[in-house]
């Protein structure tokens, strides 16, 4: 086999990953807020601070940080099964999702020791929610263009700009931003330093952006002459760029790239049951939509297995990212198609539901990298760039 | 995969490469005789790799002779290696010794007594087909005349009216299942061989004074090709990644269904970023795509087994897609 398919090994969940999955269960179902499947659906798009206080508490949230700093010391294996369950749920996983799956690992990798100290067990019991800055209004996929800049004032720095599609913003206590400390935006991947805000300082101001579907998860953000103590700087200036793409893998093959419309697709799957006779195109596709999310979950878990090995696989990541997505966008896709029929009532739930997923997927291909850069990524993993 | 199988591969693959090549292969396709090939391949012993020490194989387990089977396909093996070696395993599970030599095709049949297929296996060589007619299994003699069929390939047939080399009752095998299977590997070897092609194509063939690759448009259409190649590489191995020793309907049905709809998606890329030339019967890729397309049809195209999976997942339709999955569908610890 080619170079690509041998990447992806054949690779199974430890037993101890799986025995993991019983205690996530029965905490699901008693922790869980209940909630009807259209609100489910928002997936990690779902906010609710209490509950990932509640997984803080079980010990959940950093569950591959060292326990010293309060992680839960497992491997990349058991969060995977932990990520699944919740997503399978529908639990709102937003609150506490940046800074478990991206802000603690790179704190944990590139931070200083007081850094650690400080934040990594704050995030660990959930007290302490991160945001990612990124994207600017005239930077999006283009993120080496940003034109946030911070200087040198002193011992300090001063930061001046803003960021833009920053998901809960206005709900996080911190945020990490790619900003530029030296050089132009025409110096590209040079002279970019990533920078620990916190959002309350004087000078910052967050605007909530409403989405189509009426909810506010992103926001914008502005720096005014925002003042950062030299202890705000992670890893080290200039290697922002370098830092940023360490954890891309992470970000682009876990579960989240698969199952974003998993309760649309159950909830699908249980109406099919309560009919008399399901029709035979409907069947075909359920069974569809079960294959290609089972041939990619056997691909996140190799993926994941190569994680535990302290490899950064960026290019295969990549390539689940694209093909999940677009499962993800195939399903309200081809739902929609085949529950049209004018003269078959279908319940309220569902189509609330099914509302919500055909509105805002077309949205799952863009964040965390969208599906033209990775291809332009995977192109150039094939020789062609 | 063990070193045991790395070695195989390593040697499965030099054999090929050296009795297997493409001009080999469009001979074959064109009437050459098939014996060399053949001959090669049996002479190696990988084809009675499954059998158990005492009947002169290695016990190669499903899992560990998938690689083997999408070299295969890599290769467009014309003769019935995969057909045969599973043919020799369940005559020699049933507890008898093996009546010929040359390879057997596997015959799954409806109740009706037809062929569950919409094309027939090639006949390239064979000279018999292991029948099956519910818990019958029955080893009949092909008809020797194989009409061309639609895909330019000689299509076998069996002689029902011949007496049986070999009659018995086995329950629990099914050999469309098996037959599926087989299929859905030499799939996404072929697959994974025209993305590899057409990569390579692009990379050489120059257009408004560049390569190809250059272009965007290009790029992206030979990264989803990729893509969809890993995925059927990755469906086909869960066909045997659930460490059973006999094949499942629900992890075929994945393997069979993934590698339908990559088959089609790759080949469409395929020509399209080959160009007109693709299309020619001059050109590999026209014993690709045609393999594929055939292999598409055989045993159940993507929408059958596709609903297969679909009738068990309603059969349980409380619990949640994750939990099927992991229940029907994962690897586990071998």
């Amino acid at each position: 086999m080619s170079a690509f398919n041998h990447a992806f090994r054949a690779t199974a969940l430890p037993g101890e990953a799986e025995s993991f999955r019983a205690e996530v269960k029965a905490f699901l179902a008693e922790h869980a807020p209940v909630r009807p499947p259209h609100v489910r659906a928002r997936s990690w798009s779902g906010f609710d601070a209490e509950f990932s206080r509640a997984l803080g508490d079980r010990g959940w949230l950093g569950l591959t940080l060292p326990v010293d700093y309060g992680g839960g010391g497992k491997d990349a294996f058991a969060r995977f099964v932990l990520v699944e369950e919740l997503l399978a749920a529908g639990a709102p996983v937003a609150a506490h999702w940046i800074g478990d799956r991206q802000s603690a690992p790179l704190l944990l990798h590139y931070g200083t020791d007081e850094q650690r100290a400080f934040f990594l067990p704050r995030i660990c019991s959930g007290e302490l929610f991160f945001c990612i800055g990124m994207s600017e209004p005239n930077s999006g996929s283009d993120l080496a263009s940003v034109r946030t800049r911070a200087t040198h004032d002193g011992d300090e720095w001063v930061l001046n700009g803003s960021k833009i599609w920053t998901t809960y913003a206005h709900k996080a206590h911190y945020m990490i931003a790619l900003v530029r400390t030296s050089g132009t935006s025409d110096d590209r991947h040079k002279g970019l330093s990533q920078f620990l805000i916190d959002l309350h300082a004087p000078g910052v101001t967050i605007r909530p952006i409403v989405d189509l579907c009426g909810d506010a998860h992103f926001s914008e953000v502005f720096f005014q002459d925002v003042r950062l103590p030299a202890s705000a700087l992670v890893g080290a200036e200039g290697d922002g760029w370098k830092q940023v793409n360490a954890e891309l893998a992470f970000e682009r093959s876990g579960p989240e790239r698969i199952y974003s419309s998993i309760v649309l697709l159950d909830l699908w799957t249980r109406y099919l049951a309560t009919r008399v006779k399901a029709g035979s195109a409907e069947i075909a596709l359920l069974g569809r939509c079960i294959a290609r999310m089972a041939a990619l979950r056997e691909m996140s878990i190799a993926i994941t297995g190569r994680l535990t090995e302290g490899e950064s696989p960026v290019i295969e990541a990549a390539l689940i990212k694209d093909l999940g997505t677009t499962l993800e966008q195939d399903i309200p896709l081809e739902i929609a198609a085949l529950i049209g029929e004018p003269d078959q009532p279908v319940n309220d739930e569902l189509m609330r539901t099914l509302a919500y997923v055909m509105q805002v997927s077309p949205a799952y291909s863009l964040r965390g990298g969208t599906r033209e850069i990775l291809r332009g990524m995977i192109s150039r993993g094939l020789g062609l760039r | 995969m063990s070193e045991e199988t790395d070695m195989f591969l390593d040697s499965f693959q030099r054999l090929l490469g050296d009795v297997c090549t493409p001009a080999a292969v469009r001979a074959v396709h064109q009437g050459a005789d098939s014996a060399p090939i053949w001959d090669a391949i049996a002479a190696s012993g990988f084809v009675d790799a499954m059998l158990a020490e005492d009947n002169g194989g290695v016990a190669l387990a499903g899992a560990d002779l998938a690689p083997l089977l999408v070299e295969a396909g890599r290769h467009l093996v014309p003769v019935a290696f995969g057909h045969t070696a599973v043919a020799r395993m369940l005559i020699a599970s049933a507890g008898h010794a093996l009546p010929v030599e040359g390879p057997i095709l596997l015959w799954p049949t409806s109740a009706q007594g037809g062929l569950r297929s919409q094309v027939a296996p090639a006949a390239f060589e064979a000279g018999h087909a292991l029948v099956q007619h519910g818990a019958s299994f029955r080893l009949l003699p092909l008809l020797t005349e194989s009409p061309v069929d639609g895909f330019g390939f000689p299509s076998a047939d069996v002689d029902m009216d011949a007496s049986s080399l070999l009659d018995y009752v086995m329950d629990d095998c099914c050999l469309l299942e098996w037959a599926a299977g087989l299929t859905a590997l030499a799939s996404a070897g072929a697959i994974d061989r025209v993305v590899e092609m057409s990569v390579q194509y692009v990379t050489e063939r120059q257009q408004f004074g560049r390569p190809l690759g250059n272009f965007q448009a290009i790029q992206h259409l030979a990264a989803q090709a990729v893509e969809q190649s890993v995925l059927a590489g990755t469906a086909a191995r869960i066909i045997f990644s659930g460490g059973a020793t006999t094949v499942d309907a629900l992890r075929v049905g994945v393997a069979k269904a993934l590698t339908g709809i990559a088959a089609g998606e790759v080949t469409r890329i395929a020509h399209a970023l080959h160009g007109a030339i693709g299309i020619s019967e001059e050109h590999d890729l026209q014993l690709y795509t045609r393999q594929l397309k055939r292999w598409q049809l055989s045993y159940g195209a993507q929408d059958y087994w596709s609903a297969r999976i679909g009738t068990a997942r309603l059969a349980d339709a409380e619990g949640s897609s994750v939990d099927f999955i992991r229940d029907r569908l994962a690897a586990r610890v071998g």
